[in-house]
């Protein structure tokens, strides 16, 4: 029992380091798209990537701080809203981003074909 | 004032000044963006415990807010004691405590008609200094075996929210053994008198005025005790918590103040000059042990601050003698209502 909850617990760590890169990059690609937070967040989690707001929001202020972002209050549906848009060095390091997820994958698949073969 | 207001406010507390008004205005969108989804769904308003659950999801403000000012930093000696989740929790706290800390020993010792000395001020603030990084660093170890259920615990709800949180029950359990075991303590120093006076126990006796004040003191400490015995049982009964703790901390305050100004040890052989000096000496130290600084200083802090959180259920209790129903409707048979 105790190993089960040890071994879950592990699971769910390397989980979460794998999917915080992966949430990055899935930010930075919807946000092609000028939107606000929240409806960010139903896009990311109507296409399977769940992301609470505590992790969102504060991701979303270092993103802009290290200029990949760009943000503006604007109103809309009589509400003061923030919309976020990918700034040019931001779409500049999504396509790198793309670049290396993409060699990460080929790899990946290689690595599983050798083992299972 | 509206739940959500409460609930942001708390969050603002928190926050990293510059950034605080623009980081509220974003998360007030974001909140009342679920609220209205949830109401668009249900087809009514939501009621005080629903809209609880929205903001339980989020997390506890002072959490919510750390998340802001996460920097990295952590307290490591080789290891780690506390970690970067913790650490600015760990420091804002310790700064509160310490500027209440510095207030409390200041009017101690002007009500007391004693002269500020350094010494009366640097122990008790390094006393709270090592408990709170005691404290903080038994959080961040248990962090590893409670993980998500300590995670979703709120240590610190603002007052205001205070009465939708049910009490954690390990933490009234954990309470419950603590102060338990002081009731015991208590309980046992007329028959095993060695447990206050120590090895000069077959020397000296307990004064007279251990016989007057014995009472109250049990009564304060019973009433901590029952308190968090009760809450085990009923965690939903959350009003009991800051009401029995003022009335047993600020009559407990009133007892010891008084209790300070009698001679606490009398030699058991009052001819023996040996004996009336080691009375004088065990006296001091009990003084010292019972009633110093670090006393005033706990029941200060802990007077202010459950005095704080009894202030919502007064007020809710007032206003439940006008019109407190605020909406009503009754959705597929269900009747609903949000009080003001």
């Amino acid at each position: 029992m105790a190993t089960g909850t040890a071994s879950s617990e592990v699971f769910e760590n390397l989980r979460l380091e794998l999917r915080r890169g992966c949430l990055i990059v899935a930010v930075l690609a919807q946000l092609r798209i000028e939107q606000y937070g929240y409806t960010l967040r139903k896009a990311l989690a109507d296409d399977g990537l769940e992301i609470d707001e505590g992790t969102l929001y504060p991701l979303l202020r270092r993103l802009e701080t290290q200029g990949l972002l760009a943000s503006q209050w604007r109103e809309e549906e009589k509400r003061n809203k923030r919309f976020y848009r990918l700034s040019p060095a931001g779409e500049q390091i999504l396509g790198q981003l793309l670049d290396e997820w993409q060699r990460i994958n080929t790899s990946l698949d290689k690595i599983l074909q050798e083992v299972q073969g | 004032m509206e739940l959500l207001d409460c609930y942001l406010k708390a969050v603002k507390r928190y926050l990293p000044r510059r950034q605080r008004d623009d980081i509220i205005a974003e998360l007030s969108v974001e909140l009342r963006s679920q609220i209205e989804d949830k109401q668009v769904e249900l087809g009514r308003g939501l009621t005080d415990v629903e809209q609880m659950a929205i903001f339980k999801k989020q997390g506890d403000p002072m959490s919510v807010a750390m998340r802001y000012r996460r920097t990295g930093r952590s307290l490591s000696v080789g290891w780690e004691l506390i970690g970067p989740e913790l650490f600015p929790a760990y420091l804002l706290l310790l700064s509160c405590n310490l500027v209440i800390a510095v207030i409390v020993i200041a009017v101690f010792l002007m009500l007391a008609h004693t002269p500020f000395t350094l010494q009366a001020f640097l122990i008790p603030m390094f006393m709270e200094v090592v408990i709170v990084t005691l404290v903080f660093i038994l959080l961040n170890f248990l962090r590893g075996f409670l993980g998500r259920k300590l995670s979703h615990s709120w240590m610190w709800p603002p007052a205001e929210l205070a009465h939708l949180l049910p009490l954690p029950r390990w933490y009234s359990a954990t309470g419950f053994i603590a102060s338990g075991l002081l009731t015991l303590w208590w309980l046992l120093i007329p028959h095993f008198p060695r447990l206050v006076l120590g090895s000069a126990a077959p020397e000296v006796k307990l004064a007279p005025a251990w016989h007057q004040y014995y009472v109250p003191v049990l009564l304060a400490l019973a009433i901590g005790t029952g308190q968090r015995a009760v809450n085990v049982i009923r965690p939903d009964w959350n009003w009991l918590l800051p009401m029995a703790r003022f009335v047993a901390d600020c009559g407990g305050a009133v007892v010891m103040f008084f209790f300070r100004t009698h001679a606490l040890v009398l030699p058991a052989n009052p001819s023996r000059a040996q004996t009336e000096q080691l009375a004088q000496a065990v006296n001091g130290r009990l003084i010292w042990g019972l009633f110093g600084p670090w006393l005033w200083l706990y029941l200060g802090i802990t007077g202010l601050v459950y005095g704080w959180y009894c202030l919502p259920y007064l007020r809710r209790l007032v206003r439940r003698h006008h019109n407190t129903v605020h909406e009503a409707g009754e959705v597929n048979g269900i009747v609903w209502k949000r009080e003001s």
